[in-house]
């Protein structure tokens, strides 16, 4: 992200810039929740820059958001709802969206929840179900501090982006030791 | 967009708005029983359901699917048709089931009925989902088009007895509304 600015009459958000690297972990920290869930998106390519540029690999969100949507998984801070999706049934639909066998889809997944051990499902499912699709980029929006550990490992050698209100959380992520 | 993100997204969006299918099903049916005759009953009733469906499927109300949607790598107008496909199987089974209990009290024009009846729901439903994606005046004006077009096929059925034309008038409304629907959630950007 190059000045990446968001506004959308309401408040503006931004500039931001940010470089991540293959198989980086980087960290921001935001102001409110709004920035960081704003600034996420513009990250993941779900919401498009009103000014300055975001390049995902080689693509251009504005011209080209699902070249960019193929590269970057998005992670929400808000749980899933549980009682409306059950995890093979969750992990199926979104296997479907992106096009990835279910069988295989459904078999990572459960590699993925062993290591996002102690992770509450409502936040280890949303995360799971990003990995389990081919992206290289994972975005995070205020991940929980508490499962630093478990969400590194999970995300394993895949460049990771995520936005924080604070500091020592942020920090928790980026220097997080990944277990081999 | 394969065909298996398409039945995927089709069968979460029903499965989400499972409620609402079941209660337009049954007051269709209701309806039905009530007022078996004419075209104008079932045409707006129908319509009002589709509307009611298509309003469901804005943002917030089922964010998880929201969120999984847009995330995913699919095109805005290819994720409109699945989309949509969902308040306008709603409108034609509750077009189904009034019919069905209007054939029951003795109203015998039902296949005519039921053609026009989804003539007029299909476009309704349609134009309300591009207000889903508005909010002030551009969102109640989409909302009074919704209701409109609904009135203008059975306008033109009533008034004229020129059945290709309600027919025509709401194949070209159906389009254009599900191909603006398709523009704007391709422009939506999800804050």
């Amino acid at each position: 992200m190059r000045g990446a600015t968001f506004g959308d009459g309401c408040d503006t958000v931004g500039p931001v810039s940010v470089d991540v690297n293959a198989g980086e972990r980087v960290t921001l920290v935001c102001s409110s929740a709004r920035e960081a869930a704003i600034t996420a998106k513009l990250g993941a390519g779900l919401v498009k820059a009103t000014a300055g540029s975001v390049s995902i690999g080689e693509f251009d969100p504005r011209v080209q958001p699902v070249h960019c949507k193929r590269i970057a998984a998005f992670v929400p801070h808000a749980a899933l709802a549980l009682p409306e999706m059950e995890f093979e049934r969750y992990i199926a639909y979104r296997a479907a969206l992106w096009n990835v066998d279910r069988r295989r889809a459904t078999a990572h997944a459960k590699l993925i929840l062993e290591r996002l051990q102690g992770v509450h499902e409502a936040f280890a499912f949303p995360l799971a179900g990003a990995l389990i699709t081919p992206a290289t980029l994972v975005v995070l929006e205020r991940p929980q501090p508490a499962y630093a550990e478990q969400i590194v490992a999970a995300v394993g050698s895949r460049s990771m982006f995520s936005t924080h209100l604070e500091r020592a959380a942020a920090e928790l992520f980026a220097n997080v030791a990944v277990q081999a | 967009m394969t065909t298996r993100a398409f039945a995927a997204v089709v069968e979460a969006r029903v499965f989400s708005q499972r409620h609402t299918l079941v209660y337009g099903l049954v007051a269709a049916g209701l309806v039905g029983a009530v007022q078996p005759r004419g075209l104008a009953a079932p045409a707006f009733f129908c319509s009002l359901v589709g509307i009611v469906a298509a309003l469901q499927q804005g943002p917030g109300r089922f964010m998880d699917l929201d969120l999984c949607e847009q995330c995913a790598p699919l095109f805005g107008r290819e994720l409109a048709r699945a989309k949509a496909l969902v308040p306008c199987a709603i409108a034609v089974v509750a077009a189904a089931a009034y019919c069905a209990t209007a054939s029951l009290a003795g109203w015998r024009g039902i296949p005519a009925t039921f053609a026009y009846t989804i003539a007029a729901a299909v476009p309704a439903t349609l134009t309300a989902l591009c207000a889903t994606l508005r909010t002030g005046p551009a969102r109640r004006l989409y909302l009074v088009m919704a209701a409109a077009a609904s009135g203008i096929v059975v306008a033109i059925v009533v008034w004229t007895r020129v059945p290709w034309a309600a027919g025509a008038f709401a194949a070209l409304a159906a389009f254009l509304a599900l191909r603006q629907y398709g523009e704007a959630l391709a422009r939506y950007d999800p804050v």
